[in-house]
């Protein structure tokens, strides 16, 4: 009877250590089952460390699975694989001890263990070890990306014995880099601690001021008596001064439990309440309890009686200040370390200011750039011809469509930003010389009507935008080759699309000034601009100057349009975000002149960003503040900063 | 004799009239307020589109109480006054029976004196600041005990969140929420030196300073984190920007309020995978009901179109509203209020949506991370929250309550037990 149950239970015995055994990577995934599927930072932590800890060979390849969310789970038997999609429905699962084709099953029976991103983060600080010498270079950068996000003391050791062996130099000096910053933070020795803060000083890295900021950090505290010697101090503060208030320094008291709390009114009501019977409060009727006396001497009933905390006056406070010492005391508690590292951002943080000024400087030039392009057109119709045309936000939003159309009939976006260039240039300057044809040349001297007329075209071409092209911001993709920023350090950067723009502006700059001095047309617009019966009379035809100059001027906003599309959005409001800042930028330069108008960039973008530098946290302020500005400046220059004098001025 | 047949007569004449009356009250009119054209019209113009098809959907299903429903569109043309004049309009004009409609919480707070006058009904499917409730308005969109709170829990507790950067654009909606995710961050025990707020204009373009702003909040070895309630296209440059500078969702991660799989089709995606998004809904959700909405959405508006929260909760408002005026067996505003209360409805993520006495609804929390293709992956979902119209950090409004079933009030006083005002002018 005995023996067959015994053999029975050997047999399953060998079965299940047979099956244990080739199977220790799932074996470790079921043991954290529970863990992994509820997939929350706070507690994956055990499943993490056993796998990496597991020393097995595939513990990489699970933890790779894991972190690409290649990892599935089946709930037929809550066993996981990793997972490649076959089609919509189906997955095909491998295992993850032998690697080997499990088979295919639906989607329905599996769930996908999606780790969020401060779970891959883990995972990837658990890979470190693994692929710090890994052969395949994306890999070690991956590793150091992942060492860079989130510094750990204990990937010090592995770090600096992958240094010598690493043979890419950009990565060799990266890791040499982490090497130092982990140093500073996490280095037993205190020499090689400063030597390192002192090798990193003056280096303007996020990274740097990251790591060195912590070591300096401080924290109020207090003393019975003497500050002893053993702690690391900071600066010693008297309360009452201006640094720390008599209130703020019995809050720590309180905080660190020397003193006992003051009691507040409203403690002393709740107080009162808690205790009344209905009638009275500690003998003292509820009638009464309308005046401050009362109300004090029943609370005095209730702390004789045991009942309510003593009242803390004034004198205790001074008191129990004076019997204390105050002082801000660093976490770090080698002092030597908080100097060096205190010196060490004192000279970065000058650094960092000028560099923050440059960056602001960059900013501003930028901006200014953009409001120079944006104005220019305007600068031609409105400066030089006198028409205000309020369509001049669609022309730029035309042009920032002829993009958009341009882009997706050719892909590749060098050529078609190439093609769009001339083809907005092409479309806004037929669309203005239609314009001034239809509408304008008949309005020529009755301004009011001008702009009545060609705010309504500006309405109708918003709604012609929406009906073609619908009420979605539409892409415009720059250039693979202007993605990015072009960045001096960690402080001061600006994106190539900027840059580009900015290019673009002095080109324009370059383009108008040609066209005005050294062409015919632009010794016939000025000729016309200035005496219109004169030049007639000389055998210019003023009609069809005027048709060419406003063409041109529609035109080179078409192409600010692609500028402004690249960098922002291309909706039909493109065009009446940049229409009040363009004419502002022309009324503010001057009108009919265009260093005027580029002066009157600069004032605007420099002003803009300046307000911005002092009230961070609002920009919408930033433009009123402009706005406000720009009216006090042009009652003191009414012809703007460049007025035209003499004849030239016309009225 | 003749007693009995001039009452007989009377009767059928008086029943005859009955039925002539509710005939006259066919069709059901529903009105929508959403801007078709200015700058919210990328987002308003989809729920538009999403109304028009949910009454087709119902017509071709027999409309509601037996009769067709008749959609009047008007466009408050992203002007909040004229949202005001619009709703009049729906109310006096059209006589219409319950309004669906708003996205901006100003656009909203330009109509509840209207609606509240005229004791109309209007569903307003965004998510919101919360501290309001009108007898008026049926909120199906998420309170920020619904999203913001959720989502700000998500970044401290699975991101390791230190920093906060509250990015709004310059209107009630972004303030109020910061307000209350300010006083929330530091009830848990976030310091306010770590907390940057910035403000910028509807269609802000000019991100670069903004951005740099936030990176150089890193200085001092925290995790930053971004908590984006940035409106409207004004999201394309700053995503764009952030992106410029190389900044990926590992290093800074940003969840964006107002930012979903519509927004997203604007933009070139490539750079902005893994930021975050929370809301109640994603067109990735894995339902039956989901993929047939999803599929009747394809159909109708074009295979590259998307659907979004503010469509479920559209989806949701709606069948609602007709199974009560089914249940009230009229659309009478004040019998269809009633009859809303305790309303269920199957959501398009998998749960069911229970209309609650405060106005709002029950609805589960998602937060999706941003996928190539601009849609989401799933990777975080609550249990059903319930919708709180009065946030509890906030002080003043952490005693106050709505309920219109049994207090018969959207401002009642807990402390003083006792309703402090009934129109929602505040």
């Amino acid at each position: 009877m005995k023996r067959p149950l015994l053999a029975a239970l050997l047999v399953l015995l060998t079965t299940l250590s047979a099956w244990a055994q080739s199977t220790p990577m799932q074996d470790i995934l079921q043991e954290h089952s529970d863990l992994i599927v509820q997939s929350s930072r706070k507690t994956i932590e055990p499943a993490i460390r056993g796998v990496a800890a597991s020393g097995l060979p595939q513990a990489q390849e699970v933890m790779r699975a894991w972190q690409t969310k290649k990892m599935w789970i089946r709930t037929s038997d809550g066993l996981f694989f990793r997972a490649d999609k076959l089609d919509a429905k189906t997955y095909r699962l491998f295992d993850f001890d032998t690697g080997a084709v499990v088979g295919d099953s639906p989607k329905s029976d599996l769930k996908q263990i999606k780790p969020n991103s401060g779970i891959r983060a883990m995972i990837a600080t658990a890979l470190v070890q693994f692929q710090l010498m890994d052969p395949d270079p994306v890999l070690r950068t991956e590793a150091l990306l992942a060492i860079e996000r989130a510094p750990d003391g204990k990937l010090l050791e592995p770090l600096r014995a992958s240094i010598d062996r690493e043979r890419d130099m950009v990565l060799q000096a990266r890791k040499i880099r982490i090497e130092r910053l982990l140093t500073i933070a996490y280095d037993q020795d205190e020499p090689t601690r400063i030597a390192a803060i002192n090798e990193v000083s003056g280096d303007l890295g996020l990274d740097v001021r990251a790591t060195l900021n912590p070591l300096v950090t401080t924290k109020l505290t207090a003393f019975a008596g003497d500050i002893p010697d053993t702690v690391n101090v900071a600066r010693v503060l008297e309360p009452g001064q201006d640094t720390l208030s008599s209130e703020a320094a019995y809050g720590v008291l309180v905080a660190q439990g020397m003193a006992p709390a003051q009691v507040t009114r409203d403690d002393m009501r709740l107080a009162l309440l808690e205790h009344s019977d209905g009638t009275s409060v500690a003998g003292v009727p509820v009638a009464q309890l309308d005046a401050d006396a009362a109300r004090s001497r029943a609370y005095a009933a209730l702390v004789d009686a045991g009942l309510a905390q003593p009242l803390v006056s004034d004198a205790d406070v001074a008191t129990s200040l004076a019997a204390h010492r105050f002082a801000e005391i660093y976490n770090e508690p080698s002092a030597a370390i908080t100097t060096a590292a205190q010196d060490a951002l004192d000279r970065i943080t000058t650094r960092v200011a000028a560099g923050q000024t440059i960056d602001l400087t960059l900013d501003a030039l930028s901006l200014a750039s953009i409001y120079f392009l944006a104005a220019i057109g305007l600068a031609i119709t409105f400066g030089v011809m006198g028409v205000i045309n309020m369509a001049h936000g669609e022309f730029i939003m035309m042009g920032a469509y002829t993009g958009y159309v341009v882009q997706q009939m050719v892909p590749n976006h060098t050529v078609s930003i190439l093609l769009a260039v001339p083809l907005a240039f092409a479309v806004t300057f037929v669309a203005g010389v239609a314009m001034e044809r239809l509408v304008i040349r008949w309005l020529y001297n009755r301004p009011l009507e001008t702009l009545l007329a060609t705010f309504g075209i500006s309405i109708a071409l918003q709604q012609l935008a929406k009906n073609i092209f619908g009420t979605q911001a539409r892409p415009l993709t720059a250039p693979g080759w202007l993605d990015g920023a072009w960045v001096l350090n960690d402080v001061v950067s600006i994106s190539y699309i900027r840059i580009a723009i900015f290019v673009l502006a002095l080109i324009f700059l370059g383009v108008f000034l040609f066209i005005m001095r050294r062409t015919r047309l632009g010794l016939e617009t000025r000729a016309v601009t200035q005496n219109r019966s004169m030049a007639a009379s000389m055998g210019i035809n003023p009609e069809r100057v005027n048709m060419l100059t406003f063409g041109l001027g529609s035109g080179i906003a078409g192409i600010a349009g692609v500028a402004i599309g690249l960098f922002a959005k291309v909706t039909s409001e493109l065009g009446s975000d940049y229409i009040v800042q363009s004419f502002m930028t022309v009324v503010v330069g001057g009108v009919g002149n265009i260093w005027g108008t580029l002066a009157g960039a600069t004032m605007i973008g420099f002003f803009q960003k300046g307000v911005e530098w002092l009230n961070p946290s609002n920009t919408l302020a930033a433009q009123t503040y402009m706005i406000v500005f720009i009216i006090i400046f042009i009652q003191f220059r009414p012809r703007g900063i460049i007025a035209l004098k003499g004849r030239a001025a016309g009225d | 004799m003749t007693i009995l047949k001039t009452t007989l007569t009377t009767t059928a004449a008086v029943a005859a009239m009955t039925v002539a009356a509710q005939a006259a009250d066919c069709p059901v009119k529903v009105g929508v307020l959403h801007s078709l054209s200015g700058t919210m019209a990328i987002s308003e113009t989809t729920l538009k589109d999403t109304m028009l098809m949910l009454i087709e959907q119902q017509n071709a299903k027999g409309g509601v109480l037996g009769c067709e429903i008749e959609p009047v569109v008007v466009d408050p043309a992203s002007d909040w006054p004229l949202f005001a004049e619009k709703a009049r309009e729906l109310l006096t004009v059209h006589d219409v029976d319950v309004i669906f409609g708003n996205w901006t919480s100003v656009s909203r707070k330009s109509v509840l004196p209207v609606i509240e006058e005229l004791n109309g009904l209007l569903f307003y499917p965004v998510q919101y600041e919360g501290e309001e409730s009108s007898k008026n308005v049926f909120y199906t969109g998420a309170a920020p005990n619904q999203q913001a709170i959720p989502a700000t829990d998500y970044f401290l507790e699975e991101l390791g969140v230190e920093k906060f950067a509250l990015l709004g654009t310059d209107y009630v909606y972004p303030r109020t929420t910061n307000n209350i995710l300010e006083s929330y961050l530091q009830d848990k025990g976030i310091a306010a030196d770590d907390i940057f707020v910035n403000y910028t204009p509807f269609g802000h373009s000019d991100w670069s300073k903004i951005v740099a702003d936030v990176v150089a909040l890193g200085a001092d070895g925290k995790k930053v984190g971004v908590i984006s309630t940035i409106n409207g296209d004004a999201n394309i440059g700053f995503y764009k920007e952030l992106a410029a500078a190389g900044i990926s969702a590992d290093d800074i991660p940003v969840v964006a309020f107002s930012v979903g799989e519509e927004e997203l089709s604007g933009l070139d995606t490539s750079n902005l995978i893994g930021h975050l998004a929370a809301w109640n809904y994603f067109q990735s959700a894995e339902s039956d009901a989901n993929t047939e909405w999803v599929a009747a959405w394809k159909a109708r508006m074009g295979e590259e179109r998307v659907t979004n929260d503010p469509m479920e909760a559209h989806y949701i408002g709606f069948n609602m509203w007709v199974n009560a005026a089914e249940a009230a067996g009229s659309t009478d505003v004040d019998a269809v209020r009633t009859a809303m209360y305790g309303q269920e409805f199957p959501n398009l993520t998998g749960g069911t949506a229970v209309m609650l006495p405060n106005h709002h609804l029950a609805k589960p929390v998602l937060i999706g991370e941003i996928l190539e293709d601009g849609q989401f992956d799933i990777i975080s979902q609550t249990e059903e929250v319930p919708g709180d119209a009065w946030t509890d950090f906030l002080p003043e409004s952490a005693v106050l309550k709505s309920d219109w079933k049994d207090l018969g009030c959207g401002m009642y006083n807990t402390e003083t037990a006792s309703c402090v005002q009934m129109n929602s002018n505040y």
